[in-house]
């Protein structure tokens, strides 16, 4: 890293794009610090994909109650300015001398007058699935993404509006505002601010399970992915944490968990899906004591001092563990109402089990967001389509441009617990960068 | 001087406002003959948190010149905060102050209203009766030592003095052997996706020596302790005697140790076989430059084994099966001939790129071969397959990957600090998952392997984390403001049981020798409240959560 | 130390354990392997009885290491001694299983001090109700000699909480005095810990007894004493079952804070109920009153008995200095014993142990968690039944 920045009208504000776990994390200790922080977020919402999950590993806390108060802490915070369902559409200059330009897309709610109420959704003639809830549940065109969503002020869906599409007048929210906050003339905003450092945090998905079509996800209802599961098990879930097979009440028997569903595919191993896999065996079992749930698994990667103890405790109560060379390559098929999972033994030939629910445990691949963010910002990605991170250096959070980090799993799948780390770390050399008074 | 309490309920819109009916508290409660030894205002307004709402409190508090103040309006955790800000604007001190949810706990959920407005009525008596036993409490501010400590010259220990020396900020680096560098800098080379690898870590090592910041303790350890975030007094010995230095943070980087294969049943062999740990084989490599038996042979066949000891241990040490496909690459690169069997039991590699590591290992021609049992009896490997069949073979050389341990001073080091240790033996982190690098007391941080095993990647994260954590609030010239409302001893009952000192999780509690009875600390002390529930004597007392504050409340709430 | 390879020396007397034990005091000052003496020696009055720090041969003449009552809690007596700290004299304390056992929970809440103390136990017939004793010293000493020499525990005239007493015999003492079913006149000295053997051999006394019949006899004991204590518990619990139950039970309570005074655990400063704290204002009082239709004075009598179960059940030795104490007769011990009884296995605690475990509270066990998650789950179920 040079010394060298230039230290004539340098901005001290910090933009950070991703408002999940790592953002927030960053984003709290710059604030601290006295920084002005721009926290950027495509949904309408913050707290990243830990929020999707009822309880995470190992120690089975419940995630929201563990990220509702940073979510707070954020929103609160008078150094941070959250921007929620805004997009960064460019960044220009240098380390210590970056302009941005944020465009903060029109939400039709006032962030200043809404309390948060939930009047409004009711009113609203136009059902729809909700993406956040991956398909499973219903949203209004106005919505908040799930129940205790933060920061608790609803958005329109212009695309899905009567109103804002033309197909008809209506003002049924509108109506139903005590406050007045309802803005349906409301527009897209751009903004332009001055920063000295970036941190990107875009976070990563899994993988498409359709790209296996022998696993049959989209073909068979009860074959899901691990986030579709987490949102079926969580209790402020579509289902209300009711484990029924989609399209129907029925509750599965049998349940089989195929891990590392895409692993060759993206060429590495995602360090988290054994644990999550191993997660869903136990939240299953919590649900539904009788079921039988089958582990189909290779490797079991069990990277942290605390993970070995809690597999230890599922492979004891709450699940067969099946070894396979393959498991990605197992096939998926009908038998009479259930499904039939035909996997590759120890032995190295075919074996099968029957079950009524199939979980892909999917490999973290970047978020398609990230790559965006690498074209606006001009950032190399790595071969896998995650940012590139000190290229030639060891354990770095910078990334191919000066004065621009990455955090958490926009670098690489990560457990909470890394991406945290990082976030840390990020925000100690963005400090560092920042020319320091503070050293 | 008269007590002159303000009650102003908000409508909240609808949300408060339907469900309760705001005009018959502000009928009852001044009529209320207990209120007759007060003055009390009470008042409504539509949306208190807005812009308008918050200004019209300000006023309000400045022209009646209020002495307390509550309000009847949402969950504390949406607008304590909003509040506390309010009251800050004025002459009125904050814990003066009280919010009453009577959004969350009557309006939404009662749907009589009557119910709904009489329980509102109840909860604000209660909420006035609380602020006048409460009293005026103001936060202190410290002034703060920015330098720091660090415990260990490991590349962790290294990578925190060196993101964070700097002209106001020096660095106490202490390291108990003869030079820095721990044992990455006595590996022979390291993971391709560690970039520029060894060379770095040098390159690190002399960055050290070479800046005027860093001041290294070397054939040193740490003698004793005292103090808090921000203000620690430090002693440390070394062999020319003992230094006394004031920080501002600790930062722990005591490493790792190695499980001793013996000790596992499954492992036997003697001092003259030609069986290696993994760091064996490293400064074999490192010195001589070549991997050979005892006989001075290279050899033709390689066993390694991997997982040596974990069951034992509980946990999977992380690197291991990393290091024991690099250790193949250093026997393939002396000579493809040697025949290299890995026995794993499953594969981690957690980092993305080490799997294109274990494919290109692979097909230059490694056999990895997943077991589920294995036995070692000098170079003998007897081993059962995955589907249960036997196999035994026997080999030149067998390399082990012993299971990573906690460095032999974890445990000293946590009781001088006061820090806990986890199960596994490694140091407690404050949170497994959001707060990793913290520990229970505030001001002290662990990195590296005494967290938990990592390799030199993640130690060098954990190092820039704590320095994160360092960087953002142990700013120069800066102060501390440390929580008000802590626990305080009333000495005269205080039976010296030391219960307290037992339940703290934050060591803010001492025990005085010669007068009998528990100290607070109150800069350290965040006022959990552990140590009030443990007391038998009701000697200690949580400000703004005193027994009569309370009493008080619940009281007139069930009067 | 592991029972199998404990040994003994033995001891004779004409007097059997009263002799054996006087003697072992008089040796062990004379021979300086202890500075001084705590036991109870007669009252001049020659109707009680008290604790004695001594070191004047003369006086430890007159000692009673084994007295027929207890009017003041030997950890009491420990506790006045060390509550500052060890002192630099060397003292052999001659008491009671429940004592030892109260004492080492008073160690371990900092309120005694061990180090300089040497602690010697013996096998407890029981202790006759203090009442009765003092209405009648003769008939007390008398019968209390008889049962002493029968070898065997008291079934008559001893306190209602020595009946039912199960921690009769060896202790976390330094030296256990075993006499029960042993030959008469005839009395095992059993070293319990390093520093009661060095004191054995100091004074000489060689270690060649057998005890394995001592010990069978004193197990066959336990189980009967086990069974008697769960039936006289358990109907207990019955009695003070519900709020009804526990204000039935206090009914005739005084206020009188005696079964507090004579506790040796209660160690507080300053008890709450006695404080400027609990006294209230006449409003308030009328207040409640008028909700509840009736008031008892003096206020707080279950709060009290309550608030100090809450306390002290982790604790309780059962010693039961409290009924003794009630001037109106109140079994508090058993209802005390039935509490410990229940709290004290929820912790896995056996209070009076030193085994280094600290008390149950100082500390936090994941495994006690399923514990809590069961006894939420039961109160939810039984509020669903009531529905």
């Amino acid at each position: 890293m040079t010394e060298d920045y230039i230290t004539m009208n340098r901005s001290d504000n910090v933009l950070i794009i991703g408002a999940g776990l790592a953002g927030m994390k960053a984003g709290l200790l710059l604030a601290h610090a006295g920084k002005k922080v721009y926290l950027v977020e495509s949904l309408p919402l913050i707290g990243g994909k830990v929020i999707k999950n009822e309880e995470s590993f190992p120690n089975l806390e419940c995630s929201t109650c563990m990220v509702a108060p940073v979510q707070q802490d954020v929103l609160q915070n008078p150094n941070i300015e959250t921007l929620t369902h805004s997009a960064v559409e460019k960044i220009e200059g240098e380390a210590g001398n970056f302009r941005a330009v944020i465009k903060k897309s029109a939400r039709y709610v006032s962030m200043t007058d809404c309390i948060g109420c939930g009047m409004c959704f009711d009113p609203c003639p136009v059902s729809l699935k909700n993406a956040w809830e991956e398909d499973l549940g219903e949203r209004k065109a106005i919505y908040v993404p799930c129940a205790g969503a933060l920061p608790n002020v609803p958005v329109i869906d212009p695309d899905q509006c009567l109103q804002l599409n033309g197909q008809q007048e209506c003002s049924a929210c509108a109506d139903s505002c005590m406050f007045g906050a309802i803005k349906l003339d409301d527009k897209d905003e751009t903004i332009e601010v001055d920063i000295g450092a970036v941190i990107i945090s875009t976070g990563a998905e899994t993988f498409d399970a359709s790209k296996l079509p022998e696993l049959g996800y989209g073909k068979y209802p009860g074959v899901y992915t691990p986030f579709e599961f987490e949102r079926l098990f969580a209790s402020n879930g579509p289902t209300l944490g009711e484990l029924t097979i989609r399209d129907s009440e029925k509750t599965p028997g049998k349940i089989a968990i195929i891990h590392c569903v895409g692993r060759q595919q993206v060429g590495y191993c995602s360090s988290v899906c054994c644990m999550y896999s191993l997660k869903f065996a136990h939240f299953i079992k919590s649900k539904l004591p009788d079921a039988e749930i089958f582990n189909i698994h290779s490797d079991i990667c069990l990277p942290d001092k605390n993970y070995q103890k809690f597999f230890n405790k599922v492979k004891e109560s709450d699940t067969t563990l099946i070894y396979s060379p393959s498991p990605e390559e197992s096939k998926v098929s009908q038998n009479g109402s259930g499904l039939k999972v035909v996997y590759t033994g120890a032995d190295g030939k075919e074996q099968h089990v029957e079950a009524d629910m199939v979980i892909l445990s999917g490999a973290v691949i970047p978020h398609p967001e990230g790559s965006s963010v690498a074209t606006i910002a001009g950032l190399n990605l790595d071969s896998y389509g995650f940012f590139e991170a000190g290229k030639d250096d060891i354990g770095s959070v910078h990334t191919s441009r000066e004065g621009v980090f990455v955090a958490g799993s926009a670098e690489g799948p990560k457990d909470i617990q890394s991406s945290v780390i990082q976030a840390e770390s990020a925000a100690g050399q963005v400090m560092i960068c920042l020319g320091e008074v503070n050293r | 001087m008269k007590a002159k309490v303000g009650v102003y309920v908000c409508e909240c819109g609808p949300n408060i406002a339907s469900k309760v009916d705001l005009d018959r508290i502000l009928e009852t409660l001044p009529a209320l003959d207990e209120y007759r030894e007060i003055e009390l205002v009470v008042k409504k307004y539509g949306l208190l948190c807005s812009a308008d709402g918050k200004n019209y409190l300000e006023e309000e508090i400045k022209s009646n010149g209020f002495t307390h103040l509550v309000l009847g309006a949402c969950s504390p955790r949406d607008h304590n905060k909003t509040f506390i800000g309010v009251c800050k604007k004025t002459d009125l001190n904050p814990y003066l102050y009280k919010i009453i949810n009577i959004r969350e706990h009557c309006a939404w959920i009662i749907p009589d209203k009557e119910k709904a407005t009489e329980k509102a009525i109840s909860y604000l008596r209660g909420g006035i009766n609380r602020v006048l036993y409460q009293s005026s409490l103001f936060e202190k501010q410290l002034d703060i030592d920015p330098d720091v400590v660090v415990i260990g010259g490991g590349i962790a220990g290294i990578e925190t003095a060196l993101s964070l020396a700097g002209e106001k900020r020096n660095i106490y680096l202490i390291e108990k052997s003869g030079k820095i560098g721990g044992k990455s800098s006595r590996f022979s080379s390291l993971l391709p996706r560690q970039g520029k690898g060894l060379a770095l870590i040098e390159e690190k090592i002399e960055k050290v020596s070479a800046n005027p910041f860093i001041k290294v303790f070397l054939e040193s350890s740490l003698e004793s302790i005292i103090g808090f975030l921000g203000n620690f007094e430090i002693v440390v010995k070394s062999k020319n005697g003992n230094t006394d230095i004031k920080a501002g943070a600790i930062v722990v980087a005591s490493g790792y140790g190695l499980i001793d294969p013996l000790s596992s049943e499954s492992h036997s062999y003697s001092e003259s076989d030609d069986v290696y740990t993994s760091l064996e084989i490293e400064e074999m490599l490192k010195e001589h430059g070549k991997i050979m038996t005892k006989s001075g042979k290279e050899p033709a066949s390689v066993a390694l084994v991997h997982c040596v000891g974990r069951e034992e241990k509980g946990y999977c040490s992380r690197i291991c099966c990393n290091y024991m496909i690099k250790i193949a690459r250093y026997l393939k690169d002396q000579s493809d001939a040697i025949k290299v069997t890995e026995f794993h039991k499953g594969l981690c590699m957690p980092d993305k790129g080490d799997q294109s590591f274990h494919k290109a290992m692979a097909e230059r021609g490694v056999e990895f071969r997943r077991i589920q049992k294995i036995t070692q009896d000098g170079t003998k490997i007897s081993f059962t397959g995955m589907d249960g069949s036997p196999g035994n073979a026997d080999f030149d050389m067998v390399i082990l990957a012993p299971a990573i341990v906690p460095s032999e001073d974890t445990d000293s080091l946590a009781e001088l600090l006061e820090i806990p240790v986890s199960e596994t033996g490694f140091f407690q982190e404050m949170h497994q998952t959001t707060d990793p690098v913290a520990t229970s007391i505030d001001g002290i941080f662990v990195v590296g392997a005494a967290h938990s095993p990592k390799g030199i990647t993640d130690s060098i994260f954990f190092a820039q984390a704590a320095a994160g954590r360092i960087l953002t609030h142990l700013i120069p010239g800066e102060k501390i403001v440390p929580e008000v409302k802590v626990t305080e001893v009333l000495e005269a009952f205080c039976t010296g049981c030391q219960n307290c000192l037992d339940v703290c999780v934050y060591g803010a509690i001492s025990y005085d020798e010669s007068k009998g009875v528990s100290v607070v600390n109150e800069v350290v002390c965040r006022g959990c409240g552990n140590c009030f529930g443990s007391c038998p004597s009701g000697a200690l007392r949580t400000k703004h959560f005193t027994n009569p504050q309370l009493y008080q409340e619940v009281r007139e709430a069930i009067r | 130390m592991n029972d199998t390879e404990r040994s003994a020396a033995r001891m004779r007397s004409p007097e059997g354990i009263r002799g054996s034990l006087h003697d072992f005091l008089k040796i062990a000052v004379d021979k300086g392997a202890v500075d001084s003496v705590l036991a109870p020696v007669k009252v001049p009055a020659e109707n009680s009885y008290a604790w004695i720090l001594m070191n004047d041969p003369a006086v430890i003449e007159s000692a009673s290491p084994v007295a027929p009552v207890m009017p003041v809690q030997g950890a009491k007596a420990l506790k006045s001694l060390t509550r500052k700290g060890k002192g630099e004299s060397r003292i052999l304390a001659v008491m009671r299983p429940c004592e030892i056992r109260a004492g080492i929970e008073l160690m371990k809440l900092n309120q005694v001090h061990f180090d300089n103390i040497v602690l010697v136990s013996y096998d407890c017939p029981g202790a006759v109700p203090f009442q009765d004793y003092v209405k009648d010293p003769g008939f007390s000493e008398e019968s209390f000699g008889k049962m002493i020499a029968s070898g065997r525990p008291g079934e008559e005239n001893i306190k209602p909480a020595c009946g039912i007493c199960t921690e009769f015999s060896i202790v976390d003492s330094d030296i256990h005095f075993g006499y029960f079913g042993v030959d008469e006149g005839s009395a095992f000295v059993i070293p319990v810990s390093e520093q009661g053997a060095e004191l054995l051999d100091a004074i000489g006394l060689d270690r060649d007894a057998k005890i394995a019949d001592w010990e069978s006899e004193i197990s066959s004991i336990r189980d009967k004493r086990t069974k008697k204590r769960t039936e006289t518990l358990s109907a207990a619990g019955e009695r003070i079952k519900g709020l009804d139950g526990l204000i039935n039970a206090f009914r005739k309570c005084i206020g009188c804070h005696n079964c507090m005074s004579v506790c040796p655990i209660c160690y507080c400063r300053q008890c709450y109920f006695d404080s400027e704290v609990s006294k209230k204002d006449p409003d308030f009082i009328f207040e409640i009153a008028e909700k509840r239709g009736a008031m008892a004075f003096p206020r707080d009598k279950v709060m009290f008995h309550a608030g100090r179960m809450t306390h002290m059940s982790l604790s309780c030795v059962s010693c039961g200095f409290c009924t003794d104490a009630c001037p109106t007769g109140i079994p508090v011990a058993e209802i005390f014993s039935y509490m410990a009884d229940i709290t004290q296995p929820t912790f896995e605690y056996i209070a009076g142990k030193n085994n280094g475990e600290p008390l149950p509270l100082r500390k936090f066990e994941k495994k006690e968690l399923p514990l809590v998650h069961e006894i939420v789950k039961s109160a939810e179920g039984e509020e669903g039944s009531d529905e």
